[in-house]
């Protein structure tokens, strides 16, 4: 699903984000990227994004090198990519309703599928009944399921989390770790940073360990340390 | 297709409210540049209707009485034809009755009640006179003199007499009313850009979260180069409003001027004046959807 072939990025000659970072991330595997900060987990998101393009490499999505991908289809790459912030980028003018159906309006998506599909999703998060409320109404565990439903809302094949659980208590953490765990075993690939030494700890799932932009340890099952 | 259409109108809406006062910045300053814009291009129109009789290098006409009759007319035009053959004029051309009363048209058409007294019967026709490029104007004065002592010629015009103001007027016309509209112009596309540009910081969040849904740069660009276009057009609009005005008002005012002031020629009534809104109207348009969709362009990386 996901291939790094000797990935090089640098924002400056002093600066190198990324060294020759290799890996494969196969269907439906759960991955977490840690690293103290500063050595490249984000650039690394942001690769697979296409919101970056490194120096030197190849990045490979569903099949496809995205480096050489024309800018006319970046957007339909991102639409098999789902994004989760830690600041959950919530569009504080709109309901929770309207923040999931964004995702699914801005591509096209009917009105009738979108009046179909966003209820569902609310519900898969645990917040059905909480459709017309704003952001600002919600606690911020609410806000981030409300982020993770606008990134699940389109089915996308990849799901991307920077550090979601790093704004919320380890209890509110733990239900959002939940909550991705099921949206993984549904098929769906989910990369995550964190520097969340407990949850990397209980999940037991595949760890890509960074340090100044080198891939310094790639374990199954593994932990933080 | 439908929805996207509805998520268009409907962000482009939200985006005039907004940013009003910005908004309503950039459509006045449009509405003036255009109306000075269609106003130059009436005035234009104004003075061709005057020059349109001097065209073709025509320096001296020489108005025959009316109701001349065909021997009068025979010995005018052999008195030229010689002058044809000595080089001094290098040629001449006659305007009958149908072509003086066209003449007319253009020459007093802001002035409706005289041109009512004048008819086939009363009319005087006219000879237009293209001297050689050698000839003096001294001579030609001479010349002038010469003809006005002509039996059944009633005037002789040279076009220095006419021409020196109107060349001026239609100089400065050009020169600073042209100058002046590309200028203001030029401040209203800024100032949608500039409107497009603050709208577009403002909702940066938003098109960041759009990016990374995978809105393609069209769909987010599309509502703000649509609030850029109705800014244009609504400037369109005032100032076709505006110009339809002020001409109706000029039309009216200019019948008081005298006949020999030749304002009563620098009116538009045949039609132009529709010609000239359309053109605002899509020049406003453009302007404003081209601000709109650089400034969205630039920003879109927001």
């Amino acid at each position: 699903m996901i291939r790094l072939e000797n990935v090089t990025k640098s924002y400056s000659t002093e600066v190198v984000a990324l060294r020759d970072a290799s890996f494969d991330i196969a269907k439906g595997e759960f991955v977490f990227l840690v690293g103290p900060s500063g050595s490249g987990k984000s650039t690394m998101l942001r690769l697979l994004n296409r919101e970056e393009r490194p120096e030197r490499g190849a990045v490979w999505v569903a099949g496809r090198n995205i480096i050489d991908m024309p800018p006319s289809r970046v957007p339909h790459l991102r639409r098999n990519i789902g994004n989760i912030f830690q600041d959950y980028k919530l569009l504080s003018n709109k309901t929770v309703f309207e923040n999931v159906a964004f995702a699914q309006e801005v591509i096209g998506k009917p009105k009738h599928v979108i009046r179909q599909q966003v209820p569902a999703v609310l519900d898969l998060v645990g917040l059905a009944g909480k459709e017309d409320r704003f952001p600002h109404q919600l606690s911020g565990g609410e806000q981030q399921r409300v982020s993770v439903a606008r990134a699940f809302v389109n089915r996308p094949l990849i799901l991307i989390a920077d550090e979601p659980t790093g704004n919320l208590d380890p209890t509110t953490g733990e239900g959002i770790m939940r909550l991705l765990d099921r949206i993984n075993k549904t098929g769906t690939t989910v990369v995550m940073a964190t520097h969340d030494q407990r949850i990397v700890n209980t999940m037991r799932k595949r760890v890509i360990q960074l340090d100044r932009g080198v891939i310094v340890r790639d374990q199954a099952r593994g932990v933080y340390e | 297709m439908f929805s996207r259409l509805t998520y268009t109108l409907r962000e482009t809406f939200a985006g005039f409210k907004r940013n009003v006062t910005l908004t309503a910045a950039a459509i006045i300053t449009s509405a003036v540049s255009l109306l000075i814009f269609g106003l130059t291009l009436l005035i234009q129109h104004g003075f061709d209707n005057l020059l349109q009789r001097w065209e073709g290098g025509v320096e001296m006409i020489v108005f025959v009485s009316a109701g001349t009759q065909q021997d009068g007319l025979d010995f005018i035009s052999s008195t030229l034809q010689d002058q044809v053959n000595t080089g001094t004029v290098a040629s001449f051309e006659y305007c009958d009755v149908t072509c003086s009363l066209a003449d007319a048209d253009r020459v007093l058409a802001g002035d409706p009640t005289t041109r009512q007294l004048l008819d086939e019967t009363n009319i005087p026709t006219l000879f237009k006179i293209v001297p050689a490029e050698s000839t003096e104007v001294e001579f030609l004065r001479g010349l002038k003199e010469s003809y006005q002592q002509l039996p059944s010629v009633n005037s002789v015009t040279l076009a220095e007499e006419q021409l020196d103001l109107i060349g001026k007027l239609q100089g400065f016309v050009s020169t600073y009313t042209t100058g002046l509209w590309i200028a203001l112009m030029f401040a209203s596309g800024l100032l949608i850009w500039n409107t497009i540009r603050t709208a577009m910081f403002a909702r940066r969040r938003e098109i960041e979260v759009m990016k990374l849904v995978g809105a393609t740069d069209w769909f987010i660009r599309v509502p703000f180069m649509l609030e850029g276009l109705i800014q244009g057009l609504l400037g369109g609009v005032a100032a076709v409003g505006s110009m339809l005005f002020i001409n109706w008002r000029w039309t009216q005012g200019v019948q008081d001027f005298p006949d020999s002031s030749g304002m009563t020629a620098l009116v538009v009534i045949d039609g132009y004046q529709w010609t000239v809104a359309i053109i605002i109207l899509a020049f406003g348009a453009l302007v404003g959807m081209i601000g709109s969709g650089i400034a969205a362009s630039r920003f879109l990386d927001v």
